[in-house]
């Protein structure tokens, strides 16, 4: 008979267990990361009484949660590849606003004006008006070239930060899943259950997975170990390796730019492993400043640098469109009291194509006295429009490309080219966001809690406790009437 | 069996709602601008057509603009051409009527006030002048092309001006060829950069390079002399020299020479006729220039049309969309609202 209370109790403090560990998963459905939770019960060893084997009532063994590893690491993996074109495109995009000339004027716009602004000098060469209006809009022309690469360059120091504070928050996942692995380890030496450690460590790596691609695996000594594919390994059991970012010098930079940050292991500074990431946000901000914006940069640099020589190349060939006091011979004099009559560039030289659109300005000729604009091909001339005829059509000459494209179709083909890209990101981030939703839901689907489930549960559970209680109701009610037979 | 949690259903759930919002949203913006493409990746390839028809426009205003100045130009030109032939025929018919033996000395002198006069005139309209640019200088717009004794300061520059793509006209008749010589006006189609330099004028090192091949790295003799040398040497310029002419016929009326004058008739039906066929020359140019303005004009109203097929956003399609879009929210709505609010618990009691 006191088997029975035994076996009472042994119902009771299982259904108790079940009871508070549905209570632990009703309570805990919106906590981030969370797998629900289960009682392992099984019965007690049995007892050989009297050559009779009897059962001895319910044993919890232990408190699971319900977790599929495969899919988790799916889910890493997605996590990577979606945040990976997720900024990509959120970069892009800011690139793409740049060369965003649909709603108002740009680059395309003014480089039109300026060669309209010749062709209508070219009608009246001897009109002042005409010329001011032309150095207006070359003026407008090297401006929005210093816009176009000036917002490049500060995407890409903006770059910079973010990388700088990206490394930051992987210094201190990786320092916080180092934490976990020990106190994980601590409470497994001891027996004790860790399911809900272990989902704060699965969060902590799906987090880290936003960064960069992630491999995860325990080795035969149960470490837990977690590397970024392509770098190396980041957290090995208790210990991790810190990452380090620093501004680098032109020489060393990879995006072309001086003091571009770089990163490296920190125990290793001379270790470059900028560009060895694979997927995640690091991936993108280094691709998008590496190769996007760099490549920008240079066809800018290229678009004006091309532009200024062409338009120089013709206009210090002719005669500035002042009087010039002409030697006994009629020859030209090579300067007069206002500089050089002739060889004056229309815009100031820039020696490398390198900067180019950052250091493109009008010569100093230009800038100080619009005569020095020059029209025609020989002295004297006032009417002569010679020279801002050819020009103006420069606009339709095929130079660039090694001859095969005007300017502006050079300047389209670049925004074309950002267009497709920008549409491309675009699309790809809408893709990876639906894949990693469902994986997410196949994971909810498995780990997540049902509310109604855990309701049924509860209902379960509560009579199970009253059936156990009366169990020992019973067993107290037998000893009552045991007791009562001496009365 | 799948399973069901909260949150795999939320997940599901906020997900769709999402993209049905952001597509309303899309929607939204593009209602609001009217316009198809807010940004180049909403169609990349659109976008750089409707950039390249924008610069087309702008390109055939201008060219409209300079058709309009062309033909200010021209007209003025026409003009002064018709007046110095005015003038002309009536020298001519003094001349025929003073071959004769029929008036004497006095009248004659008298007369040849007439074409002192006549002359004055013709020397006016060469220095003509529209705004403070002379009509016939050549290159030279801003000195006076003739001198008062007929001589010619100007050059033989001729203007040309691009008044439709790749379509040059010339906009001035220079004083040479109007008042001395019958010298072809040109009206070939120019190639600016053969004036200028090499084609491709690029990099300055390769400049260089090419200028040697072609022999043209100094501007000055580019085959351009200064006029006023030239005619005086010529015979031939010289007779058709229309002051010369006019000179000729008043020292012939001074000094009673009918039979000089008579000797002129000739060289004025040389002359008129040459003037005629030149104004017949500026009539055709005149012609051309509008009728390639119109041409322009035509095509600035197709690339217009056609940059706004492009870009602008059809209403009636945009505005179904948006309500048809605003139903599919709703539903998402009321079916979220079902899924929701319901639980086991509402029912445990």
């Amino acid at each position: 008979m006191v088997d029975i209370l035994g076996i009472g109790n042994s119902g009771l403090i299982a259904a108790k267990k079940s009871l508070e560990t549905t209570g632990h998963n009703i309570t805990n459905v919106n906590t981030e990361g969370y797998s629900r939770q289960r009682v392992h019960q099984t019965t007690s060893n049995p007892v050989n009484s009297a050559g009779i084997i009897q059962g001895t009532g319910v044993r919890v063994r232990g408190v699971d949660r319900t977790h599929d590893p495969f899919v988790e690491k799916r889910l890493q993996k997605s996590i990577a590849k979606e945040s990976f074109s997720r900024y990509r495109h959120e970069e892009l995009s800011q690139i793409e606003n740049i060369f965003n000339e649909i709603d108002n004027g740009g680059l395309n716009n003014v480089m039109n004006q300026f060669y309209n602004a010749f062709r209508e000098l070219s009608s009246q060469p001897d009109n002042e008006t005409m010329r001011s209006v032309v150095r207006d809009t070359a003026n407008l022309v090297a401006k929005d070239f210093h816009r176009i690469r000036d917002s490049l360059d500060t995407l890409s120091r903006g770059i910079d930060q973010k990388l700088g504070g990206e490394i930051k928050d992987v210094n201190a996942l990786s320092e916080s899943i180092t934490e976990l692995n020990i106190r994980i380890a601590n409470l497994e030496a001891g027996g004790d259950e860790t399911g809900d450690l272990r989902d704060q460590r699965d969060l902590a790596v799906k987090e880290l997975s936003r960064s960069f691609q992630v491999h995860t695996y325990e080795d035969d000594k149960n470490n837990f170990i977690v590397s970024a594919v392509g770098v190396g390994t980041i957290v090995a059991g208790g210990q991790f390796q810190e990452l380090a970012a620093s501004g680098a010098s032109l020489n060393q930079s990879s995006s072309g730019m001086d003091g571009s940050v770089e990163v490296f292991f920190k125990a290793r500074p001379s270790h470059k492993i900028t560009p060895k990431f694979k997927s995640g946000r690091l991936a993108s901000l280094i691709k998008v400043r590496n190769s996007d914006i760099q490549h920008l940069q240079g066809k800018i640099d290229d678009l004006a640098f091309d532009f200024a020589n062409s338009v120089n190349a013709i206009h210090s060939r002719g005669y500035v469109g002042r009087e010039i006091n002409l030697g006994p011979n009629g020859e030209a004099p090579a300067s007069d009291r206002k500089g050089p009559v002739t060889g004056v560039n229309f815009f100031k030289v820039t020696p490398t194509k390198d900067g180019a659109a950052i250091n493109l300005e009008l010569s100093d000729e230009v800038k100080a006295d619009i005569s020095n604009i020059v029209t025609a091909v020989g002295p004297n001339s006032p009417g002569d429009n010679r020279i801002s005829l050819a020009i103006s059509k420069l606009q339709h000459e095929k130079f660039m490309s090694g001859g095969t494209a005007t300017i502006e179709e050079e300047f389209l083909k670049t925004v074309g080219n950002v267009g497709v890209e920008v549409g491309k990101a675009k699309l790809d981030a809408e893709q990876m966001e639906g894949i990693r939703v469902q994986v997410e839901t196949v994971k909810e689907r498995i780990s997540g809690v049902s509310l109604d489930e855990e309701t049924a549960n509860m209902v379960r559970f509560q009579h199970a406790y009253d059936a156990a209680a009366k169990v020992m109701a019973t067993a107290n009610e037998m000893f009552e009437t045991v007791l009562n037979i001496k009365r | 069996m799948t399973r069901v949690s909260e949150n795999s259903s939320t997940h599901a759930l906020k997900y769709a709602l999402n993209k049905s919002k952001e597509k309303m949203e899309n929607l939204q913006l593009k209602g609001s601008t009217l316009k198809s493409m807010t940004r180049p990746s909403d169609n990349p390839m659109s976008n750089v057509e409707a950039l390249t028809l924008q610069s087309r426009i702008k390109d055939n205003e201008q060219y409209i603009k300079n058709a309009d100045y062309a033909e200010l130009q021209l007209n003025s030109t026409e003009k002064s051409i018709e007046q110095v032939v005015e003038i002309l025929n009536k020298a001519k018919e003094i001349a025929i009527a003073q071959s004769s033996d029929f008036y004497d000395a006095n009248i004659r002198k008298n007369i040849s006030n007439e074409v002192k006069q006549l002359r004055n005139q013709a020397l006016s309209i060469a220095n003509k002048r529209i705004g403070n640019k002379y009509l016939f200088g050549g290159y030279k717009t801003l000195t006076k092309p003739f001198t008062d004794q007929g001589e010619y300061k100007g050059d033989t520059g001729k203007v040309t001006l691009e008044i439709s793509k790749d379509f040059f006209v010339p906009i001035n008749l220079n004083g040479q060829e109007v008042f001395f010589t019958d010298d072809d006006s040109a009206d070939s189609q120019p190639d600016p950069f053969k004036e200028v330099g090499p084609k491709d004028a690029l990099p300055p090192e390769l400049r260089k390079i090419r200028d040697a091949q072609e022999g043209i790295s100094n501007p000055d003799n580019s085959g351009r002399d200064l006029a006023s040398a030239q005619p005086q040497t010529e015979q031939y310029r010289e007779r058709s020299n229309i002051f010369s002419l006019l000179d000729g016929l008043t020292s012939s009326l001074e000094n009673n020479d009918p039979n000089f004058t008579q000797s002129l008739l000739e060289k004025f039906d040389d002359a008129i006729g040459r003037l005629v066929t030149m104004r017949t020359k500026v009539g055709s140019i005149m012609n051309s220039v509008e009728s390639s303005r119109v041409g322009n004009e035509d095509a600035k109203i197709d690339a217009a049309t056609r940059k706004s097929a492009l870009v602008d956003a059809d209403v009636t399609e945009l505005f179904s969309d948006i309500t048809r879009q605003q139903n599919i929210l709703k539903t998402t709505y009321k079916s979220s609202q079902g899924l929701m609010n319901q639980r086991l618990l509402d029912f445990l009691r």
